[in-house]
């Protein structure tokens, strides 16, 4: 792989041992990917802070952070918080419920002061999934980041055309660089298979299905989605989770909607294999995939995978309005909508029906659930991992409007529609 | 009869290093975070055909990632002990390479015919990622 003189120069450790094992680290990988050179990010990073145990022995320790934030060094491009992993945090909402170790004050303050030294050097505490909805400040058509999170790939891919790997990092962000590989390559960017919905696509959870169905078809392949209507947000995030999460689609097109393909021809630009058509058949396939539960009486209700925006927590705050709740409910969101929330009255609506809003986390991340059994939820990604770690529990998946509906009578309610 | 029947494969290397083992394959993509388990190397997604099975010290061969960058917990294994001897799969993106290079076993991907069809769990495998090559003895 080429190397420009200041490459090598921190490959030789002239800019300090932590600079040359981050240049290392993109050495080896890009060696390893074929790439031909590094890239210089033009773009953002998100990155999951504090950083923790993804690249083995190339990891910058917690401790180097703190150094090099003292020593005033900072992240060469704009970088943003996805979601805190190893521990996860719950940033608001902790208060209102009982979940060992992270509402413990004395851990949850010792999470707070480990963020300190990432924001020191620049990392922006969006905290979420879903940071593309809330930073204020996202790549524009053609710009190379390195981000992280199955929904953010094809968010930043996709619907912005920017260019994202799977790689946001410390090391990625610290040195601004990246190989020159995969979706940062336009002929890595062409669609391949056509995908045409023969139905419609009506409901938020029609868009989540829909989304897993082309996943496991697809695998890595590059779509050309047609058929697929006028996504709102909260559809668009839904349909980038699933694709990225049933299947590995890093990057669509939908014609006339996506920056990259004007028109379908666009899309393909001469790269056209084959075509899959699909039907509301092919989603139900997924909803039942995804309803793994015998037992109807539903103790604990998610919703919020990807993090809710704002209208999400509204539509549920309506919902709710007024109700008291039978099951343990929680709604988790990023902690910008939050505070919107909070100055809405929303919390304080969802919280008089016993119900809890969280921020910055999720069940997932936390490996932690509320004493539970039996669990609702409207996310396919969400469900489909829980059981993961959770063999026993059984999972029903719905509507937001199932969901909520079985957390006020404590027996789901979900059907297929 | 011929009982020492021999395939070979030739794909490209991506992870160099040379190692013999058993094969353990899916016909179905390996998903990470939640759905696998790097302490115990075992994969836990519920509708798993290799669900439980440990892949310590196997040839561990797949069509390809899906889902979350968790897929680095294959790799991630290693700390424990607990690392497939090589991956051997049909298409990968950087998720695979992350976990090749945290485990430091060989790797082998874009292989001249699909490694999930011509290749059986049990059967011995060499993995040569130097040269590029799978030979595969059939059990």
């Amino acid at each position: 792989m080429y190397l420009t003189d200041e490459e090598k120069s921190m490959l030789n450790g002239d800019h300090g041992e932590i600079k040359q094992r981050c240049m290392q680290f993109l050495v080896d990988y890009g060696e390893v990917a074929g790439a031909e050179h590094l890239i210089d990010l033009d773009g953002n990073v998100d990155l999951h802070p504090p950083y923790g145990n993804w690249l083995g022995d190339y990891d910058v320790s917690y401790e180097e952070v703190v150094e090099l934030a003292e020593i005033g060094e900072k992240f060469k491009v704009p970088t943003f918080a996805n979601k805190a992993v190893n521990p996860g945090m719950i940033v608001d909402g902790w208060e209102k419920i009982d979940l060992e170790p992270f509402t413990n004050p004395e851990f949850r303050m010792k999470q707070e002061e480990m963020m300190k030294p990432y924001m020191k050097m620049g990392m922006v505490p969006i905290l979420s999934c879903n940071y593309y909805l809330v930073s204020s400040y996202t790549p524009t058509v053609g710009q190379h980041c390195a981000w992280v999170e199955s929904s953010a790939i094809p968010w930043g891919n996709a619907v912005l055309g920017a260019r994202t790997n799977f790689d946001g990092c410390f090391q990625t962000a610290y040195l601004g660089k990246v190989p020159a590989y995969d979706m940062h390559l336009d002929e890595n960017r062409k669609a391949t298979v056509l995908v045409e919905y023969m139905d419609e696509l009506k409901t938020d959870m029609d868009y989540d299905l829909f989304g897993w169905a082309v996943g496991e078809m697809v695998g890595l392949e590059v779509p050309a989605l047609i058929g697929v209507g006028k996504p709102t947000t909260s559809q668009l995030v839904k349909m980038n989770t699933s694709l990225n999460t049933g299947g590995q689609v890093r990057m669509y097109h939908v014609p006339g909607l996506t920056p990259e393909a004007p028109t379908l021809e666009a899309a393909f630009s001469g790269n056209y294999q084959r075509k899959i058509q699909l039907g509301r058949d092919d989603l139900r396939k997924i909803y039942d995939k995804m309803n793994y539960a015998s037992n109807d009486q539903v103790d604990f209700v998610y919703l919020g995978c990807p993090h809710y925006n704002i209208e999400e927590i509204l539509k549920v705050a309506r919902l709710v309005d007024g109700k008291k709740l039978k099951a343990t409910m929680w709604i988790t969101t990023n902690p910008s909508s939050y505070k919107v929330a909070k100055d809405m009255g929303l919390i304080e609506i969802i919280e008089k029906a016993g119900g809890n809003v969280l921020s910055g986390t999720c069940p997932g991340i936390l490996g932690k659930l509320p004493p539970s059994t039996v669990m609702a939820t409207d996310a396919a990604k969400q469900n489909y991992y829980i059981n993961g770690i959770y063999q026993d529990l059984h999972v029903w998946y719905g509507t937001t409007e199932d969901c909520v509906e079985s957390a006020i009578k404590g027996v789901w309610q979900g059907e297929w529609k | 009869m011929n009982e020492e029947r021999k395939i070979i494969l030739k794909g490209e290397k991506v992870y160099p290093g040379r190692v013999e083992g058993q094969a353990l394959v899916s016909k179905m993509p390996l998903m990470g975070w939640l759905n696998v388990d790097a302490e115990k190397g075992v994969i836990t997604e519920r509708n798993h055909p290799l669900k439980g099975i440990s892949f310590k010290g196997k040839i561990l061969v797949f069509p390809g990632p899906r889902g979350s960058g968790g897929f680095v917990s294959f790799g991630r294994s290693k700390f424990y002990g607990q690392n497939p001897a090589a991956f051997v799969y049909t298409k990968g993106n950087n998720l695979t390479i992350f976990a090749a290079m945290e485990a430091k076993v060989p790797a082998i991907t874009n292989l001249d015919q699909d490694p999930t069809e011509v290749i059986e769990t049990g059967d011995w495998v060499v993995v040569d990622a130097d040269l590029g090559i799978v030979e595969i003895t059939k059990k």
